[in-house]
């Protein structure tokens, strides 16, 4: 049974789409069957920081307008035989598709399927209406800053209203030591005052960046922070207990942190 | 709490916990949803209601604010009261 699961924040550039490649791939890396869907319509990005934008022949709006079956639209990872992208329509406006229409295509995919990861656009609008219409779960992406953990919990509040279940977080572009020297809300606090439980915590990481320019997914880089809570992310998606990264190597304190938030 | 007195302890205080602080209060105003006019009509009413009883309150100067607390937040009302003579 597939699980369709809509990663989205309110603000933008906290690390949505980069976290939709990055986890669609370390699902894949475990042996799931994944699609990742664009769903920022206008704003086509997912299939670059994949690095597949040179084979999009067909887009979201042309399935969803019928001028293309979902196999013909769906692009294979470079790498993960299991890995695929349905790409965004990059000169169409938002209003192309409906929330109905985003329900019945993640309804095509249901039997193929382990996961379906579908990337939001910012904001709270229609575009983001259409990326939770077909959601079962969803995940809120923030960083530990004041403008983006407001959005946050504005989302939080829709999401609950949309009856979606509790949404989980993604704390984004940690910087160990400036939590350590008070000058970055650590995890713990982000967490209490959104009030919905974290699955996951990703470090700020200079590697996304040199993945992303290359269009490769920071998963495979092995000396990668990110690749690690990525993969974690994925782990506690399939259920398992991992304990929140322990950093060790780093910096002590982010350790002794983690360590807190593990025990409990 | 003063002005001076905030400003002070801001300066204590880390920038972690200033943006904590911060985050807590507008989530207070976020969360409530009410908007100027509700605002304003809840204050016309508790002024009714008030001068019902207290016959010394000042209609119109009830103050109404949001604050976030150590374990539930509140919505706190002052309501001055003027002075009779006896009372000094
Ligand atoms: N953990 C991270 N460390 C460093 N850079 C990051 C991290 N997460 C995201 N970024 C960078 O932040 C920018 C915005 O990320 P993106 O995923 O496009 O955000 P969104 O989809 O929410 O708008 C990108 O340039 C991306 O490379
Ligand atoms: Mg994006």
């Amino acid at each position: 049974m597939v699980r369709v699961i809509t990663i989205t924040s309110g603000k933008g550039g906290v690390g949505k789409t980069t976290t939709t490649a990055n986890l669609g791939t370390a699902l894949a890396l475990r042996g799931a069957r994944v699609t990742v869907i664009d769903a920022d319509i206008g704003l086509r990005n997912l299939d670059v920081v994949m690095g597949l934008e040179n084979r999009i022949v067909y887009d979201l709006v042309d399935v969803v307008e019928g001028r293309a079956r979902l196999r013909q639209a769906l692009i294979k990872d470079k790498r993960l035989p299991d890995l695929y992208l349905l790409p965004a329509a990059q000169t169409r406006d938002k209003d192309s598709v409906g929330p109905e229409d985003m329900i019945a295509l993640v309804n095509q995919m249901r039997t193929d399927f382990d996961y379906v990861l579908i990337d939001s656009p910012a904001g709270i609008e229609g575009g983001f209406r259409n990326s939770i219409a077909g959601a079962d779960e969803i995940l809120i992406v923030t960083t530990p800053e004041v403008s983006a953990v407001r959005d946050a919990d504005r989302v939080v509040g829709l999401v609950e209203a949309a009856e979606k279940g509790p949404p989980r977080l993604i704390i984004n572009r940690l910087k160990p030591q400036m939590v350590s020297r008070g000058e970055m809300l650590s995890m713990e606090e982000v967490v209490e005052i959104l009030a919905i439980s974290p699955i996951g915590v990703v470090p700020e990481d200079e590697a996304i960046l040199t993945s992303t320019n290359r269009g490769e997914s920071v998963v495979f880089n092995q000396q990668s922070r990110a690749r690690q809570a990525f993969s974690n992310i994925a782990r506690r998606l399939g259920g398992e207990e991992v304990p929140f990264m322990d950093l060790t190597e780093q910096t002590g304190v982010f350790n002794r942190l983690f360590g807190m938030f593990g025990k409990r | 709490m003063g002005f001076f007195d905030n400003l002070f302890r801001r300066e204590r205080q880390t920038s972690a916990q200033i943006a904590k602080e911060r985050l807590l209060t507008v989530l207070v105003h976020d969360r409530v949803k009410l908007t100027p006019e509700m605002m304003a009509q809840m204050k016309t009413e508790l002024s009714e209601v008030i001068a019902r009883y207290v016959p010394e309150a000042e209609p119109g100067e009830i103050e109404v604010t949001l604050l976030h607390g150590e374990s539930s937040d509140y919505l706190k009302a002052d309501i001055p009261l003027r002075r009779s003579k006896i009372s000094h």
